[in-house]
This record gives structure tokens, sequence and C-alpha cells, in this order.
């Protein structure tokens, strides 16, 4: 049996190998150049005062060496699109197909039962979709490291840098990847499984997959450890905004020593841990030419600080658990279901 | 006699609507047995049910003295070829046999070897630029080479051309006296039937109509024409399946084991497709809401 499923498996098992070595010759050919600007630039040994300056330095270098700022969120967008690929043309034609064609009566009506037969293709398609999906992270993790390490020392500037909790960055590094293509590989399965054609199976799959991931990081992700507080004082880092009814908003999009930190949100705060949207007399003047350090300077003078709430980079493993382990509670949830569904389709 | 099939009260529903309902039968083993009957009766249903393909709604249904498709023993001892004859289109007729050897353990290989042979298959050929016949052959092989006990044939020769339906067939008894198989085979053609079968059943509506072993249904059913009469006074040993009159002559298609003595009656013996027809059409005057009476069946 899974001999046969990976007979049946061939053309697609041809097409992945195919865009797995597209890929990876890419970023073989990309990489070492980006390397050798990491070990000149210093990074390796800063003294962690400097770090900050060397790492914007060396994602600037980067972002000038080449084609790395199309390249970078082009892998990410790839690895993050692969599972969904998988689902529509792996996971919704295994069954569908087979119904819609006849050749169920064929699979069905050798000596082999039904459960064992979805068993093995549900395995072997699954794993090799795993293997796909994360081989293609492992493969930009690696040629991605510099920069990774880069936006860990604090390093800014190169607007393509992902930090680890970005929507795209968490989905296509480290264990989510496993966890996607699984997912959607079985969802595909169940889809084909309950509407036995295999294009609305596809549709369907699609529309299903693209909502869990937007719904995930939206939604599901930032609740799954509760959220930590602080308060910082004015700083680096600091975006201000007003509106033409004297209202602004401060916000940040790191805290100082925890580059990595996921912000989920943060706002003004007075002494008191109030939250302020009123504008302080003596920033009134420079307001209205959009602000700038003398309007930080002044908010700071009046005690306002910003209060921040997210998730610290030490979680970034904990999320990753997590995260995967629910795709994988799904994934589960998905097959016993395909194994009911079998046993009643003719 | 041992049954290889057998049902009882045995039903398959679609959302509303019954594609098989309260079937009860026995279909004997050690025969090449006809299952007849007009579209729609229940045929296919029944030989899905009958290979664990569906599942039933209602009754019970065992194939061999076990539930269809019970586990990988009960489904090496059938081998099934399934209606319009699937194969992998984009598989190779090479593929189909290693998927044959590697998913049924009593695989025949030197059979399947054998057959696409003398069938003049290319075993490179992919299986979706296959004729019609040649589809079919590749389907009946797999069955074949997995050495059922019993097959079951859907409709196999319904979509080929006089010639292929031919040798399709005589393939088929050539496996049968070879390794003396049972088979069921199904039809809504008789003709197809009366060269293969020894045992014949008539399904109209999901009800047995008649079954028996065709030798002796032809043998005990006589088509008489005489002077007009009542068919009140024919002998109650006498079954009249169909009638026809017309002012002067009736014309009665009956089943009797006893011999005919009533020297007013002309006895003409009747074929294979006579008496299926007979029956099918006796079916559809029981049915309800139909035209009571229908014309000469000839």
């Amino acid at each position: 049996m899974i001999r046969l499923s990976l007979l049946q498996l061939r053309v697609q098992a041809v097409t992945a190998a195919a865009a797995l070595a597209a890929f990876a010759a890419l970023l073989a050919a990309t990489g070492p150049r980006m390397a050798s600007l990491y070990a000149a630039s210093g990074l390796s040994d800063c003294q962690p005062a400097s770090c900050g300056n060397l790492a914007s330095n060396f994602l600037q270098q980067v972002n000038a060496a080449g084609p790395y700022g199309l390249l970078y969120p082009l892998g990410v967008i790839l690895i993050a699109v692969t599972p969904a690929v998988i689902g529509l043309f792996w996971g919704a034609p295994l069954i569908a197909r087979e119904v819609e064609t006849g050749t169920s009566a064929l699979a069905w009506g050798q000596s082999v039962t039904r459960t064992r037969w979805l068993a093995v293709k549900l395995a072997v398609g699954g794993l090799a979709a795993m293997a796909v999906t994360e081989g293609m992270s492992l493969l930009q993790t690696w040629w991605a490291a510099p920069i990774g390490r880069a936006v860990g020392q604090g390093g800014s500037g190169a607007s393509f840098a992902m930090g680890q909790f970005s929507p795209l960055a968490f989905v296509a590094h480290g264990i989510t990847p496993l966890g996607y293509a699984a997912f959607a590989f079985t969802l595909g399965v169940t889809a084909g499984a309950l509407i036995q054609r295999t294009v609305p199976a596809m549709a369907v799959t699609l529309v299903v997959f693209a909502a869990v991931q937007i719904a995930m990081p939206l939604w599901i992700r930032p609740s799954l450890f509760p959220a930590s507080h602080t308060t910082v004082t004015i700083g680096r880092g600091i975006s201000f905004s007003n509106n033409a009814h004297g209202n602004f908003r401060l916000t940040t999009g790191s805290l100082a020593g925890q580059p990595e930190a996921w912000i989920l949100s943060s706002g003004a705060v007075n002494a008191a841990g109030h939250p302020v949207s009123a504008v302080p007399a003596c920033t009134q003047a420079m307001v209205s030419s959009a602000g700038g350090p003398a309007a930080v300077n002044c908010l700071a003078s009046h005690g306002v600080r910003i209060a921040v709430t997210y998730q610290p980079a030490s979680r970034y493993w904990p999320f990753q658990w997590t995260e995967t382990g629910i795709y994988l509670a799904l994934v589960l949830a998905l097959a016993g279901y395909c194994f009911r569904r079998l046993s009643r389709l003719s | 006699m041992s049954a290889v099939i057998q049902a009882s009260g045995l039903g398959k529903q679609y959302r509303r609507t019954w594609a098989l309902r309260d079937c009860t039968l026995a279909i004997p083993e050690g025969h090449v047995v006809g299952l007849v009957g007009p579209n729609g009766a229940g045929k296919t249903t029944l030989l899905r049910l009958a290979t664990g393909m569906l599942a039933p709604t209602c009754g019970t249904i065992t194939v061999l003295g076990e539930r269809p498709a019970a586990g990988p023993a009960q489904l090496a001892r059938v081998g099934f070829v399934a209606q319009d004859t699937p194969v992998y289109a984009r598989m190779t007729v090479a593929d189909h046999l290693r998927l044959g050897s590697w998913l049924n353990p009593g695989w025949d290989d030197e059979l399947a070897r054998q057959r696409i042979g003398q069938l003049d298959l290319d075993p490179k050929q992919r299986a979706g630029s296959l004729s019609g016949g040649q589809r079919a052959q590749l389907a009946l092989t797999l069955a074949l080479a997995k050495r059922p006990g019993l097959l079951i044939l859907d409709e196999p020769v319904a979509s080929l051309d006089p010639l292929a339906r031919r040798e399709f067939l005589q393939g088929l008894m050539e496996a049968v006296a070879e390794h003396g198989l049972s088979v069921v085979l199904s039809s809504h053609l008789v003709a197809d039937l009366e060269r293969v079968c020894d045992y014949l059943i008539v399904l109209v509506a999901s009800r047995v109509r008649v079954a028996g072993e065709v030798s002796a249904l032809l043998a005990a059913h006589h088509r008489l024409s005489g002077p007009r009469r009542d068919t009140g006074s024919v002998p109650a040993s006498q079954e009249v399946i169909t009638e026809s009159h017309t002012d002067k002559q009736s014309n009665l298609l009956i089943r009797t084991d006893e011999p005919l003595l009533d020297p007013s009656w002309t006895v003409k013996p009747v074929s294979l497709e006579d008496l299926v027809l007979a029956y099918m059409s006796r079916a559809r005057n029981d049915t309800p809401g139909r035209r009571q009476r229908l014309g000469v069946v000839s």
C-alpha cells in the first residue's frame, strides 16, 4: 500500500522536488554573499552598546548589495503559501478524484481495507507535505540567518527584515511549517471526502485555509499566552501622531532590551498610569509641525510614558509549539472524520 | 447448496429515494449467475453492496459467509469489475499489475502477465489511452489475478462494441473453466448473458422475480397458443406469466413442471430473452399505477 501511495504521488513528488531544488538553487546562489557581509560587519563580536548601529548598517548594506529586499519576503511568502498549494493539489484530489473517476471501486476492491488505504495515503502524503514545507523553511532560515541575527541585535533600516513574531515569518520559520503543511493537506483530503468532486473541494480547501491563516495571527495567536504589560519612558522608536481634535497617539514598535518581543499594543499614559490623549500645552506649537524630538521631550517632561502590552521574545518557542500542537490536533480531528466518512462512501 | 451472496431485507437509501429496498435473495455457489433487470432495478446498488463499496441502510448481506469488505481476507476472496471498468488513466498497464501484486496477497502474477500477453496489450501503455475493450480486459485481468473465489462484474460489456463484447465474455469463460470460480454478472441485455450464464436472476424494482438454473427455467416455461379462452381454465399446476388475447386466439407464457396434456394448445419453447421479458413485463404490470395489461411478449 505504501508503494502504491508513492506510485500515485509520483507526479506530485517530481513537481515538489523540482520546486524545492529551484528554491535551494536560488538561495544557494545568493546566501554566501550575505554571509560574507555579515562576517565583515563586526556583528559577531560587537559590544552591546554598538550592536544596534552595526546591525542597522549591515541591513542597509545587504539591502544595497543585491535583490535581498525582494528575495527575503519572497522566500517567506513561498513557505507560507506552500501548504495551501499542497492542500489543493495533493490533499483535495486524494479521495475526490478516486470517487469522481470511479477508480475508488478499483482501489477499494483490492485486498486492503479502506481504513488501511486511507491511513497509508494520509501518512505518506502528510509526511511528504511536512518534509517539503519544512525543507523550504530550513533552507530559508539558513539563508536568512544573518538578517535574523541583525534584527535580533536591534538592527533596523531594512524594511524587508521581519521580526520573528511577524505574521508571515512566524509561519515560515521554526516548526510551524510542519503544522501548517499537515493541516492544509488533511484539510484538502477532508474537503474531498465531503464534496467528492475535485475542483469544488480545491476551492473549499483554499478558502478555509486562507481564512485560518488570517484568523490565526489576528485573533488566536495573540491570546495563546496571557500578555505581559510594562510601562516605558519615551525614547527611541516612538511614533507620534495627532489629529485635528488635539488628540494624539504615541506608539512604539519595539521594547528597549527586547528587540524580538511581540508588541501587541501600546499607548500613552500619564504618571498615574491612566491613558492620556489630550496634548499638553507645551507640545501644542510643535504638534502642528508634526511633532519631532522637541514634542517628545515635552511629553516626557509631563511624565507621559508609554504602556506596552507585549509577548516576551522568550516565548517564541512556546508559541511555536502551541500553534503547531493546535494544528496537529486539528489534523487528528479531520483525519478521524475522514475515516468515518470513508466507511460510508461509495 | 451454499450461497455466495445472501441478502435479507436489504435496502439502500440515498437521501429520499430508495435505490434498493427490501431485497431478499440467495445466489448459489459454483455458477455463472446472470443478474438481469431493467435500468433502475437496483442491480448496481446490489452489487456495490455485495462488494462493500456501499454500506446498507437496512437489512443484511453476506458474501462468502462474511460481511462484505469485513477485512483483507474477505476482500481477497472477491474480485470486482465495476461499471464502466474504471482504471487509473495516468498509470501504465504494468503499473496496474504492480498495484495488483502489491495489494493482493494471493496475486497470480503469471496469470496476469499471460493474459496481458494474450490480449496484446503494451505494458508501457497508459491505461487512459486504451480502447474500451482493452480497458475492460485490464480490469478483468486485475480481478482475476487476485484469484478470487467469487467474481462480481457490474455491466462489464455494456459500453463495448460487439466484437470486444464477445472477446471479453470469452476470456471470462476461459477463466471460469480454468479456475472454477463463481461469477455474478449483471446486464440489462439478455443476449449478453445467454452465452455465458447457467443461472439466471431477474430483478425488477428490488425484487427477485424469478431465479434458477437456465436449463431448468427453459424446460419449465412454455409458450402456448390456441383458441380464445379464459385463463381461469388453466390448471393450477400451470402458472401464467404473461397472457394476451385476440378475438379468436389466446397466447400464454406459462411455467409448469407437469407435462402439458391439453391438445388444443400449440406449444412452443421459449427463449431466454422471452422468459426474461415476460417476467419483466409481469413485474411492471404488478406495479401500481402502471398499465394493467401488456400485449404479446415476443
